[in-house]
C-alpha cells in the first residue's frame, strides 16, 4: 500500500515541481504564520500578567503595546494564512489544469479501439471527480498535513521537555490510533472503489436513457427505464452507505482515543500534580499545548479519506496517461504538399476482436478516381475506410497512399487530406455554420455556403430561421436524417481533401437530391470512395468493389460488373427493374448463393 | 433551436431563490424522527465537548488546593462516560444522517429522472446531453453533504452560539454588549462580500458545467476530431474553458477565503476591545480578573460558530446553485402529457384517420402540414413519400403523439389519440426511427427492449424474420454479444436490423418505419421483404423509405408536398396519373439513361 502511495506522490510531484517558487514561498509563509500563530496565546498571557500586576505605577501604554501588538499580530497572520491559500489554490488549479490538458490530448491522440472499449463516463469522471480530487489534496490536505506534524512536533518537545512521564502517557493513545487508522484506511479503499463504481454506472445509465431519449418513447419503455435506473440508483447509495458503516465503525473510535488524552490530561495529570509529581505550571503549560497534538490526531481519519481517494484518483488519471494508442505515429514523414489521392491496397487483412473483418483486399486507385464499395450489411465496407483513414491499422498487409507505406505518414497528414462522412453523423452543439467548418475553422462565410450548396443542403438551411446561425443539438436530433446527411457531406467537401470518403451518407436523401449530389461533385477533382447501397450512387465509379464476409468478391466497372452476372446484377436488378412488369422479382438471399464463385478472376 | 452550449453558460437568477430549498422540504419531512436524533445527538456531543475545560478549572481551583481524590475521580470516571457517549453517537448520527441524506438524494434523483422521461424531444434537442447528466448525477450527489452534515453542524451552530451568549449575559450585559458590537460590523462586511461571492461562485459552475458539456461532446465526437485533425483548433478550446474555469474558480476563493480571515481578525479585535475595557473595570474594581479571563475565552468561543456558519453559508451558496438546477429541470414545463380524463386504448384494430389535421412544430415555425385528412383501414400498408423535409416523418410523429397538433384530430379506431394514455398508445406501435440507438447489453437485452417477456425463441424468430440472425450467429458469443454504448462496435445497417427486430418482436398492431431500411443493403433488404409480408399481416403499417423498392408493394402510398398529400394511390395508379410520384420513379430511369 504504502508504494502504491509513494508512486502516486511521485506521479504528483511530476506535475507540481515546475511550480518551486510557489511551493518555496508557501514554506516561507507557513514557517511564519506558525510563529505567529503562538504570538496570541504569549500576548494574551502578558496582559493577563499585566492585569494581575498589582504594581499601582504599572504604564499603561504597556497594555496599548500589547493589545496593538495581539491586533497587528492577527493581522499579519490572516495576511499570511490568506496569502498561503491564494498560492496554494492558484497552484492546485493550474496543476488540475495541467492534468485536464495532459489527458485531454492524450484522448485526441488515443485511437478508435480504445473508445470502443473504454465507457464514456470513465473518461469523464477522470477529467472531472479524480483531477478535483488532486486539487484537493494540492490545495488542503498536504498543507493541512504539514501544519500537523508541525504542530506535533513543537508540542512534542515543549511536552516532553516539561515533564516526560505525562507526555509518554498521552502519546500511549497514539499506537490506539494507528491501529484503527490502519484498519480505516484499509477498509475505506475498497468503499471508495464501489461508490466510484457505482457512480460510474448511474452514469451510464442516466446518459445512455438520456442518448436514447427516442427510443424509449417509442417503445413506451418509460417505465422499464426507471426500474433500470432505481437499480443503479440504490445500488450508489448503498455503496454509500457502505461507506459509512466503515467509517462508523473505525472513526469514532479513534476520535475516542483521542478524547481519552483529555481525560488523561484531567484525571491522571490531575493525581500527578496532587501528588506533586508536576508543577501547577508545568500542568498548565500543558493544557496550552495538548491542541497541538489532539487537533491533529483527530484530522488523522481526515486524512486517511483524503489520501485514499487521492490514490485511487491518481491511478486512475495515470492509467489514461499511460494508454498508447495501437496506431502508433512513429518514423512518420511529415507532408507540407498534400497527398495526391493515389490509394493502393495490398494483400490488407484486418482482424476485429478475433473476428477476420476483411480478408485479402487488393485494389488500387488515381488520383481523382471514384471507388464504389457495395455489400451486405456487415461485409466489411465501413471497416476498409477505417483502415484507410488510419482509425486502426490493419493486421496484415500494407496500404499506400502516393505509393508511401500509410504508417509512415504523419497521422495529422493523412487525416487533413481525407475527408469523410460517416455513416452515423455526430453533429456538435454549434451552429450549422461552425459544425460545416468544423475541419477549417477559419472558413469564411462565403465558403461555408459554397459546400453547403454543392452538398445540395443550402436550400433547407435557408429556409431555417436562423438560417446557417441555427444551432444543432448534440446528434444533430433537430433535423431529419437526411438534412444531418447533407450538412455531414459539407462538412467533409469544406476541408478540400485530396480523398473524399462517402460512407453511405446519401441513404437518407430522396433520388432527386442524390442526383443532385452527385452531378456537383462530378466536377471535384478529389478521389472518391463512395460507400453505398443504392445502385445509383455507385454506377458511375471507375472502380466498384463488392464486398461479402470480408472478401472482394466482385470488381470492375458497372459494365464488367452487369457482365458477371453476379451479386451486383442481382441488386441492379431488383433496384432498377420494371416494377409494373415485375412486382414478384426474385432474388435469393445470399445465404443460398455461393458467392465465392460469383467473382470473376481479375 | 439548441439553448445552450459548451461556450454559452447557463442564465441563473441574480437573487438566491430560497424558494428552491423549499422545494426540498417534501423530501425532508418524512425524516423527522431522523432530524430529531440527529440534532439530539449532536447536542449531547457538542455539550460534553464543552466539559473538559469546564473540569479542568474545577480540577485547578478545587481539588488541586484541596487535594481532592474524591472528586477528582468522579470528575475522570463522568470524563470517560462521556467520552464513551460521543463514541456511541457519532457513530449514530452518521449512520442516521447518512441514511437520511441517502435516502433524500435517492428519491430527489428519482423524481428527476422520473420526469425527464416524460419531457419533449425539444428539451433533449435543445442543449448539450452532457448538460443534463451532471444535473441528475453530480449536482444530486452535492446536496448529500449539505444534508448528512452541513444542516446539523449548522443547528449545532447556533444553538452553540445562543448557549454562549447566553452565558455571557448571565456574567455581565456589559461585556456582552461590548462583545456583539463586532456583529455589526461582520453584517456589513458579509453583506458585502456575500453578493460578490454567490455570483463569482455561480460564475465559476457555469464555467464548470461549460467544460463538462465540452469534455463529453468531446467523447463521444472524437472520431470526426480525429478525422478532421481538428485536435490543436479544440485543444485550445479546452484549454480556453479550462483557463476560464480556473479563473473564475480563483475569483471565487479570493472573497471567500477573505471572508473567513476578516472573521478571524474581527474576533481578535473584539476580544482587544474587552481586554481594554475589561482592565478599566478590573482597576476599579467592579469585575474580577478571573471573570475577565473566563470573558475573554468566551468571546473566542463565540466567533468559532460564527465562522463555521460563513463557512455553512459558502456550501449553501454552491449547493444552492445545483439545488436550483435540479429544481429548475423539475420545473421543466411536459408539453405532452396525459390528458387528465386519459383512458387505456382498447386493443388497436388499425382503423387510423386523419381529420382536417394542421400542424407546426412551434408555434410561429412555419406549418408543416395544413388540413390534412386521410383515413387508413386496418390491415393498409401505407407508404410516405415525398421531398426531404416535407413532413413524412412529421405525419408519423403526430400518430404517435410525439407532438401535439395545432388543429383537427387523429383517431385509431375512433378514438381520439388526444384522449388516450400515451402509454397504452404508444406501446400497441411499433416505431422504428431513423436513430437505431442501442442500449450497452447484450443484443438479446436489445431485442427484448420492447417485450420484456419474450422468450429466447421468440427472440431468435423475429432475428429470421428480419434477417438478423445469420449475422449475430457470426459473432463468437451469438446473442449474448454485448453491445457497447451506442452500438460502436456494429455497422448501421446490423444496428438497424436489430432495432428492427427490437420492433417487430412486440407485435404492435401499427407498425411504422421510419427510413428504417436505409442503411440495410438492397440484399438484405429483398430477404426482408419477404419476410416482412407476412409480419405485415392484419397490421397497418406506415412506412417512410427514399429507395421505391421498398415501398412499390405498399396497398397505398401518399406523396406529401407543400402541406399537404398531393397524391395518393397505389404505385400502379400513381404511375399512371403521371404526377409527381411519377417524376420521382422517372428520376431513377433518367439517370439510368446518363450511363
Amino acid at each position: 500500500m504504502w508504494g502504491v502511495f509513494m508512486n502516486a506522490l511521485k506521479w504528483l510531484w511530476g506535475y507540481v515541481k515546475k511550480y518551486k517558487i510557489s511551493m518555496f514561498s508557501v514554506l516561507i509563509v507557513t514557517a511564519l504564520f506558525i510563529v505567529t500563530a503562538f504570538v496570541i496565546p504569549i500576548v494574551t498571557g502578558e496582559i493577563v500578567g499585566y492585569i494581575t500586576n498589582e504594581n499601582p505605577n504599572k504604564n499603561q501604554s504597556d497594555l496599548f503595546f500589547y493589545i496593538g501588538l495581539m491586533l497587528g499580530g492577527v493581522i499579519f497572520k490572516e495576511i499570511l494564512v490568506y496569502t498561503r491559500a491564494m498560492l496554494l489554490e492558484n497552484m492546485s488549479q493550474n496543476t488540475i489544469k495541467n492534468i485536464r490538458t495532459n489527458l485531454y490530448g492524450k484522448l485526441q491522440s488515443l485511437d478508435c479501439s480504445y473508445f470502443d472499449k473504454t465507457r464514456k463516463g470513465d473518461i469523464m469522471s477522470r477529467l472531472t471527480m479524480d483531477a478535483d480530487t488532486v486539487r484537493i489534496v494540492i490545495a488542503s490536505t498536504i498543507p493541512n498535513l504539514i501544519d500537523s506534524l508541525f504542530f506535533i512536533c513543537v508540542g512534542f518537545v515543549v511536552m516532553f521537555g516539561t515533564n516526560a512521564l505525562l507526555t509518554l502517557l498521552l502519546l500511549s493513545m497514539a499506537p490506539f490510533i494507528a491501529v484503527l487508522a490502519y484498519f480505516l484506511s484499509k477498509y475505506v479503499k475498497r468503499t471508495f472503489v464501489d461508490i466510484r463504481e457505482s457512480n460510474a454506472e448511474l452514469n451510464t445509465v442516466v446518459a445512455e436513457n438520456i442518448s436514447g431519449n427516442r427510443v424509449v418513447k417509442a417503445y413506451a419503455r418509460e417505465e422499464f427505464e426507471i426500474e433500470k435506473f432505481e437499480k443503479k440508483n440504490k445500488k450508489y447509495s448503498n455503496a454509500h452507505m457502505s461507506y459509512v458503516y466503515t467509517w462508523a465503525k473505525y472513526a469514532p473510535p479513534m476520535i475516542f482515543f483521542v478524547h481519552m488524552t483529555n481525560f488523561i490530561f484531567i484525571f491522571v495529570g490531575g493525581i500527578l500534580v496532587i501528588n506533586q509529581k508536576i508543577s501547577i505550571a508545568d500542568f498548565t503549560v500543558f493544557n496550552g499545548c495538548l491542541w497541538c497534538i489532539t487537533s491533529p490526531m483527530m484530522a488523522v481519519g481526515d486524512f486517511i479519506n483524503q489520501f485514499q481517494q487521492f490514490n485511487a484518483s491518481s491511478l486512475k488519471i495515470r492509467h489514461l496517461e499511460e494508454e498508447e494508442p495501437l496506431v502508433k505515429n512513429n518514423n512518420v514523414q511529415k507532408r507540407d504538399t498534400g497527398l495526391t489521392g493515389k490509394i493502393q491496397f495490398k494483400n490488407v487483412t484486418f482482424a476485429y476482436e478475433g473476428d477476420r473483418v476483411l480478408k485479402n483486399i487488393n485494389f488500387s486507385a488515381n488520383p481523382g478516381d471514384t471507388i464504389a464499395i457495395i455489400g451486405p450489411t456487415g461485409s466489411g465496407k465501413s471497416s476498409l475506410i477505417n483502415l484507410l483513414a488510419r482509425f486502426y491499422d490493419p493486421t496484415y498487409g500494407t496500404i499506400y497512399l502516393d505509393d508511401v507505406n500509410l504508417k509512415n505518414i504523419d497521422l495529422k497528414t493523412v487525416h487533413q487530406n481525407i475527408a469523410s462522412a460517416m455513416q452515423d453523423v455526430f453533429l456538435f452543439s454549434d451552429t450549422i455554420k461552425n459544425n460545416i467548418a468544423y475541419g477549417a475553422p477559419n472558413a469564411t462565410y462565403e465558403d461555408v455556403i459554397r459546400v453547403a450548396k454543392l452538398a445540395d443542403a443550402h436550400d433547407f438551411i435557408s429556409k431555417l430561421e436562423d438560417g446557417y446561425d441555427t444551432m444543432v443539438g448534440e446528434r444533430g436530433v433537430g433535423l431529419s436524417g437526411g438534412q444531418r446527411q447533407r450538412i455531414s457531406l459539407a462538412r467533409a467537401l469544406l476541408k478540400n481533401p485530396s480523398i473524399l470518403v462517402l460512407d453511405d451518407t446519401t441513404s437518407a436523401l430522396d433520388m432527386e437530391t442524390e442526383f443532385s449530389i452527385q452531378e456537383n461533385l462530378k466536377l471535384a477533382k478529389q478521389t472518391k470512395i463512395i460507400i453505398a447501397h443504392r445502385i445509383s450512387s455507385v454506377k458511375n465509379a471507375d472502380l466498384i468493389l463488392v464486398l461479402n464476409q470480408g472478401n472482394l468478391v466482385e470488381w470492375g466497372t458497372h459494365d464488367e460488373l452487369m457482365a458477371l452476372d453476379g451479386y451486383y446484377k442481382g441488386v441492379f436488378e431488383h433496384q432498377f427493374g420494371d416494377f409494373t412488369k415485375a412486382p414478384k422479382y426474385h432474388i435469393q438471399h445470399p445465404a443460398f448463393v455461393d458467392l465465392t464463385n460469383a467473382g470473376g478472376e481479375k | 433551436m439548441a439553448v445552450n452550449r459548451y461556450d454559452k453558460d447557463e442564465e441563473l437568477n441574480v437573487k438566491v431563490d430560497f424558494s428552491y430549498f423549499g422545494m426540498l422540504k417534501k423530501y425532508i419531512k418524512p425524516h423527522i424522527k431522523s432530524i430529531v436524533i440527529c440534532v439530539i445527538t449532536m447536542l449531547v456531543i457538542a455539550f460534553l465537548g464543552l466539559l473538559p475545560p469546564y473540569f479542568l478549572s474545577i480540577v485547578i481551583d478545587k481539588c488541586l488546593p484541596n487535594k481532592d481524590y474524591n472528586l477528582i475521580i468522579i470528575l475522570g470516571v463522568v470524563l470517560l462516560v462521556s467520552n464513551l457517549i460521543i463514541w456511541l453517537f457519532q457513530r449514530i448520527k452518521a449512520i442516521v444522517s447518512h441514511k437520511m441524506a441517502m435516502n433524500i438524494i435517492q428519491n430527489v434523483r428519482s423524481d428527476l429522472f422520473k420526469h425527464i422521461q416524460k419531457l419533449p424531444f425539444s428539451f433533449f434537442d435543445s442543449r448539450p446531453h452532457g448538460k443534463i447528466l451532471v444535473r441528475v448525477v453530480n449536482y444530486v450527489n452535492a446536496i448529500s453533504n449539505l444534508l448528512s452534515n452541513g444542516l446539523f453542524n449548522m443547528i449545532t451552530n447556533i444553538f452553540t452560539m445562543f448557549v454562549i451568549v447566553g452565558f455571557m449575559f448571565a456574567m455581565d450585559a456589559k461585556f456582552t454588549l461590548v462583545c456583539l458590537c463586532g456583529i455589526p460590523i461582520f453584517a456589513c462586511i458579509l453583506l458585502f462580500i456575500k453578493k460578490r461571492h454567490r455570483k463569482a461562485w455561480q460564475k465559476y459552475s457555469a464555467k464548470q458545467s461549460n467544460l463538462n458539456a465540452y469534455i463529453q461532446e468531446s467523447i463521444s465526437g472524437m472520431k470526426i476530431t480525429q478525422s478532421f485533425a481538428r485536435e490543436e483548433e479544440n485543444a485550445k478550446i479546452f484549454d480556453g474553458l479550462c483557463g476560464e474555469s480556473k479563473k473564475h474558480f480563483m475569483k471565487s476563493q479570493y472573497i471567500g477565503v477573505a471572508t473567513a480571515r476578516i472573521v478571524n481578525i474581527i474576533s481578535v479585535a473584539t476580544l482587544c476591545l474587552v481586554y481594554y475595557y475589561g482592565v478599566g473595570r478590573v482597576d476599579s474594581g467592579a469585575i474580577q480578573v478571573g471573570m475577565l479571563i473566563a470573558f475573554a475565552s468566551y468571546v473566542s468561543r463565540f466567533w468559532d460558530p460564527i465562522i463555521q456558519l460563513t463557512n455553512f453559508y459558502n456550501e449553501i451558496v454552491n449547493v444552492g446553485a445545483y439545488i436550483e438546477r435540479i429544481f429548475q429541470m423539475l420545473d421543466e414545463p411536459l408539453v405532452i402529457e396525459n390528458l387528465e380524463d386519459a383512458k387505456d386504448l382498447p386493443k388497436i384494430q388499425g382503423n387510423v384517420k386523419f381529420d382536417d389535421v394542421t400542424f407546426s412544430y412551434e408555434e410561429n415555425s412555419p406549418i408543416i402540414l395544413k388540413n390534412v385528412s386521410f383515413d387508413v383501414k386496418a390491415g393498409e400498408s401505407i407508404a410516405l413519400v415525398g421531398p426531404t423535409g416535407a413532413g413524412k416523418s412529421t405525419v408519423i410523429n403526430i400518430l404517435a403523439r410525439f407532438y401535439d397538433i395545432q388543429g383537427g384530430k387523429v383517431t385509431i379506431d375512433g378514438n381520439d389519440i388526444r384522449h388516450a394514455t400515451l402509454s397504452s398508445l404508444r406501446s400497441q406501435m411499433g416505431i422504428m426511427l431513423q436513430d437505431s440507438f442501442l442500449f450497452s447489453g447484450t443484443i438479446m437485452d436489445n431485442i427484448r427492449y420492447s417485450k420484456l417477456d419474450a422468450t429466447d425463441e421468440e427472440i431468435i424468430e423475429a432475428s429470421k424474420a428480419v434477417c438478423a440472425h445469420d449475422f449475430i450467429m457470426s459473432f463468437p458469443d451469438g446473442y449474448n454479444t454485448e453491445v457497447t454504448e451506442g452500438g460502436s462496435s456494429l455497422s448501421a445497417g446490423q444496428k438497424q436490423l436489430i432495432a428492427f427486430a427490437r420492433t417487430l418482436i412486440a407485435d404492435p398492431a401499427i407498425l411504422i418505419l421510419d427510413e428504417a431500411t436505409s442503411s440495410i443493403d438492397t440484399e438484405t433488404e429483398m430477404a426482408l421483404q419477404k419476410g416482412l409480408e407476412r409480419l405485415l399481416q392484419g397490421r397497418t403499417s406506415f412506412i417512410i423509405a427514399h429507395r421505391l423498392s421498398t415501398i412499390k408493394n405498399s396497398s397505398r402510398i401518399m406523396y406529401i408536398a407543400n402541406q399537404q398529400i398531393a397524391e395518393s394511390g397505389t404505385h400502379e395508379e400513381l404511375l399512371q396519373k403521371q404526377g409527381k410520384y411519377y417524376e420521382l420513379y422517372q428520376a431513377q430511369y433518367k439517370f439510368l439513361e446518363k450511363m
